[in-house]
């Protein structure tokens, strides 16, 4: 072994005189026989050409014993690498179109796979993150809905399944303190909540169960961020009592700096929480509104279908307790917390990832004709190096070589690519995928970038390997490597039609995703945001609210200024409930819920929502008189199909003597107004109930305001008046509706961009791919074309010889990317809005645009055609 | 087969000293014809052999005045000559049993 290795090294350093020296002893075994041959009466030359033939020539016999060299595999790489950077710089423009295609395909590919694994790879950050688990209600008209602390006691109670059940609600909350008086976010947790999310506190301690006695001392914990902000970091701030929400809690302790909540867009908790307060787990009414999203830890061992099979068994023994939900539908679904998260933004990524496997692969069919087009040019080299002795393997291996030295560069290339458009899409930021976790290249991503580089290598060689497999020597060396065979012009046409195929593909996804972009800006959302403005306010009083209200009605150009609890298209901290009509049996009480908005006369007309029926609140709907409620045609529908809702009784639960002290009541409905989109701008998720400011006070309101046209000065105007009447309100989240609409059409923005994106990178592939191949064809067919000139062929002819050259793989690829797409478009359906997957239009719109753009990429090398000059041709010839 | 082409060259060389053509025309000689060995197969032998240490090589004249290697076997290709050749009787002592024994 250590002599084998001694000799390659020996081998590989004294190269040159181990070749010189095999030259002259192969020359002078040649010329010895030669001499035989002479001695025996032949002429000189003749012996030597006979001498030759019987060794069967000087190379092949030095290759053959290169071969058997130690080291000759480093010796062959070597050469093959330099072969293959000469290549390269001899062939500038080749180098950057391959470098550039593979760099854009795989780079394409990093970025989106960076997304992939930091959201669907990487566990969540948490202890034991593969043991937490969502535990959602069914029930109704409603999934996913939040439970009620009468739910959550009765779980853990009989659980066995998990070791701890934990429930949040984020509301609004005034922050006092340093600073501009501002408005954030509280958790409102159960005393176990913070330990399944964290470690240990940065400073102080979390919850126990001392928190959770009835005459406990009100307690809270701040985010890292809000302790530096408000507290300037101070670490004696344990321990204190600081003015937030009711009371003055004391500080217990602070959360770590990079402390974030990651849960499903729709389970209202934001991942940024400014303070956490314990909320007492206790039987309490089984009336009372569901309003806890649950977080489950397994038991250690347990498995996610034992807790469900165990959370079925409970919802059941809940059910039979019959105090709250006694309904036929009711049931406990529990998933693991990351597939809840990512549930949707997966099928989104994937889809995403295969797009731009698709550009990828484009790339590389793109890249493989080219290296078909250069095997060929460069086939009576290869010929020559065949028959001076280079075995199939051999030259193989050449071609893997340099491909792979091309690919590398490009991989190179994608990840400077990759990391660039990640920074551009982390930019974008869309809200759904920027919830989830860090967005960072790793080790993993480098990894996958490599194995993409590599494999696309070996796809990319296979078609130039193919031509060395079939070297048949005799002929090729007389053919000089200019004419084509037909199996060959066979592949490239079947290359180009794969480009067109998946380009295709690709094209209809982006028509249907721009499309339903299209329907999302002119979708309907229930109101008009043009000149309304918000604000979020925090207020201890009615009066206080009456007040700000009526200095904002004052200011110039201002034509009308209401309030609501929470606005159109904003669900953090949302507020919804059961509600049901008078004479519903107490098992069907729990059937329908609904969104409940809190509201001062004007709401409606302001933010231009639509009253259908009856009338708006006035200044005397409030406790004293007849209690009201105006409802959205969708729970009118919902609670009394084919009747009329207007004077009908409805239960709802409402806090007329303060906040957070409910009572069932009995509202008369007054008015109907059109659905406002709440959640979304495209899904409708829960109808709608408006109860008068005074019966349902809430801490935290919005405030909107019509003008008659853009104000410009109007946000600094806002604060001034507020400020000068009160300096103890804190108003936040100035801005045009028209901004909240704005970020409710991101996502689908976002994913139609990069649709757009990268449809338009895969169709300029394609089509470069078609332009190519076609313009080598009418290179290689000159002569022929020529003839055909000569004996009289007229310049259309020529034109639809090249045009039908052109469009068979086009038409192959068009016929192939329906069925693909046919087959797929069903999978982009949950990111569609009134936009069928086999839309028709879309469909012929793709094909339409494909045909014309392609025939413009055919249109260059037909018209060199028909400029060939029959003479020049056939001298060249 | 494995093993034969190099035994050839071992016997062929023996203690003397050749250059290529000579071991190739020597094995012709002692094979009375039977075996000829050709430059794509000779060469690739000896330098292997040589790197497994049972050849020397060294330049030298050829009897016609032209400059040739000269190969001739080190000690440890003498005794893989021996050992061969024994393994060599015993694979032939073997094949002849089982051929008569049918």
């Amino acid at each position: 072994m250590k002599l084998r290795l001694r000799s390659a090294l020996r081998n590989l350093l004294h190269k040159h005189e181990i070749e010189k020296d095999l030259d002259a002893e192969v020359r002078a075994f040649v010329n010895m026989v030669a001499d035989e041959k002479i001695a025996a009466g032949l002429p000189q030359p003749e012996a030597q050409r006979r001498a030759l033939a019987e060794c069967g020539g000087i190379e092949p016999v030095k290759q053959s014993t290169r071969d058997g060299r130690p080291g000759i595999a480093f010796e062959n790489v070597w050469q093959d690498l330099r072969l293959g950077i000469r290549h390269l710089r001899r062939n500038p423009i080749f180098a950057v179109a391959t470098i550039l295609m593979l760099g854009i395909g795989i780079g394409a590919n990093t970025a989106i796979f960076t997304f992939v694994n930091s959201v669907l790879l990487r566990p969540l950050p948490y202890p034991d993150s593969n043991r937490l688990t969502t535990v959602l209600t069914e029930l109704g008209n409603s999934s996913r809905a939040p439970a009620s602390m009468f739910e959550l006691y009765q779980m853990r109670q009989r659980s066995r399944q998990f070791d701890q059940i934990a429930g949040i609600w984020v509301t609004n909350r005034a922050l006092p303190g340093k600073g501009d008086a501002e408005q954030g976010k509280a958790g409102v947790v159960t005393s176990n909540f913070l330990q399944l999310f964290c470690t240990h506190p940065m400073l102080g301690r979390f919850f126990g169960p001392e928190d959770d006695l009835e005459n406990a001392p009100s307690t809270i914990i701040l985010s890292h961020e809000l302790w530096v902000r408000k507290f300037s970091a101070d670490p004696r701030i344990i321990g204190t009592s600081v003015p937030f929400g009711r009371g003055s809690p004391m500080v217990i302790g602070v959360l770590p700096q990079n402390f974030r909540l990651i849960f499903a867009d729709d389970a209202s908790v934001p991942p940024n929480v400014d303070y956490f307060q314990s909320l007492p787990v206790g039987p309490w009414e089984p009336n009372g509104p569901g309003f806890l999203h649950l977080v489950g830890r397994l038991r250690s061992g347990g498995s996610l279908a034992a807790a469900q099979a165990e959370l079925t068994t409970i919802a059941r023994q809940i059910n039979e307790i019959g105090a709250r939900i006694k309904v036929a539908n009711y049931h406990l679904v529990a998933f693991s917390l990351q597939d809840d998260d990512v549930r949707e933004v997966r099928r989104t990524l994937y889809l995403l990832f295969g797009a731009v496997a698709f550009v990828l692969l484009i790339g590389c069919a793109n890249v493989a004709n080219l290296l078909l087009v250069r095997a060929r040019q460069r086939l009576h080299e290869t010929t020559i190096r065949a028959a001076l002795g280079a075995s199939t393997a051999r030259l193989m291996q050449q071609i893997l070589t340099e491909t792979l030295v091309t690919v590398l560069l490009g991989g190179a290339l994608a990840l400077l690519l990759g990391w660039a458009a990640l920074k551009a899409i982390v930019a974008v930021e869309p809200s759904s995928f920027a919830n989830l976790g860090q967005v960072s290249l790793d080790l993993r991503v480098l990894a996958f970038t490599f194995a993409i580089a590599l494999l696309t290598s070996g796809i990319v060689a296979l078609a130039p390997i193919s031509t060395v497999r079939h070297l048949k020597l005799a002929q090729d060396l007389k053919s000089s490597g200019r004419s084509t065979t037909r199996r060959q012009s066979k592949a490239s046409t079947l290359l180009v039609a794969t480009e067109v195929a998946l380009a295709f593909v690709l094209l209809i996804g982006t028509g249907l995703l721009l499309r339903t972009f299209a329907n999302i800006l002119r979708v309907n959302p229930g109101f008009r945001a043009e000149n309304v403005f918000t604000l979020r306010v925090s207020v201890p009083d009615r009066d206080t609210l009456r007040q700000v209200q009526r200095v904002l009605t004052a200011l110039p150009g201002v034509q009308s200024v209401s309030t609501v609890s929470h606005l159109p298209l904003d669900d953090v901290g949302n507020w919804y409930d059961y509600y049901w009509k008078d004479g519903t049996p107490a098992d069907q009480q729990n059937t329908v819920m609904a969104d409940m908005r809190s509201v001062l006369p004007g709401y409606f007309d302001t933010i231009g929502a639509q009253l259908i029926q009856g009338r708006d609140f006035t200044e005397s709907d409030d406790a004293a008189h007849r209690h009201v409620a105006v409802i959205d045609e969708i729970l009118a529908r919902q609670l009394w199909p084919g009747e009329l809702a207007l004077g009908k009784r409805i239960n709802v639960s409402d806090s007329p003597k303060g906040p957070y002290q409910f009572e069932r009541d009995w509202p008369v409905v007054v008015g109907i107004v059109r659905h406002v989109q709440c959640h979304t701008l495209t899904a409708t998720v829960r109808p709608q109930i408006y109860l008068p400011y005074p019966l349902a006070p809430r801490p935290s309101m919005s405030m909107v305001i019509r003008a008659g046209a853009a104000l410009p000065g109007l946000a600094s105007s806002v604060r001034k008046q507020i400020a000068g009447l009160n300096r103890n309100v804190p108003i936040t989240h100035l801005e045009p509706l028209s901004s909240v609409v704005e970020r409710a059409r991101a996502e689908s923005r976002f994913v139609s961009l990069l649709a757009t994106l990268l449809s338009i990178v895969a169709l300029q592939l394609a089509l470069g791919g078609i332009y190519g191949v076609l313009s080598y064809s009418v290179v290689l067919r000159t002569a022929e074309i020529g003839i055909r000139m000569a004996v009289g062929a007229q310049r259309t002819q020529i034109m639809r010889l090249v045009f039908a050259e052109g469009l068979l793989p086009v038409a192959l690829g068009i016929a192939v990317g329906a069925i693909l797409s046919a087959a797929s478009m069903p999978l982009l359906d949950h990111l569609l809005f009134e936009i069928k997957p086999g839309s028709l239009q879309v469909y012929l719109l793709s094909i339409v645009s494909i045909l014309l753009l392609s025939g413009i990429a055919m249109l260059v090398p037909a018209l060199r055609a028909i400029r060939i000059d029959p003479l020049t041709a056939l001298a060249c010839e | 087969m494995q093993g034969t082409l190099d035994l050839l060259i071992l016997t062929a060389i023996g203690d003397a000293e050749f250059h290529g053509l000579g071991i190739s025309r020597r094995i012709e000689q002692i094979t009375r014809g039977a075996f000829h060995v050709a430059p794509g197969s000779l060469f690739p032998a000896l330098h292997r052999m040589q790197e497994a240490g049972w050849l020397s090589s060294q330049w030298g004249e050829s009897e016609n005045n032209r400059r040739a290697k000269f190969y001739r076997l080190t000690k440890p290709g003498k005794r893989q000559l021996e050992t061969e050749t024994g393994e060599w009787k015993k694979v032939v002592l073997a094949m002849a049993n089982a051929l008569k024994a049918t």
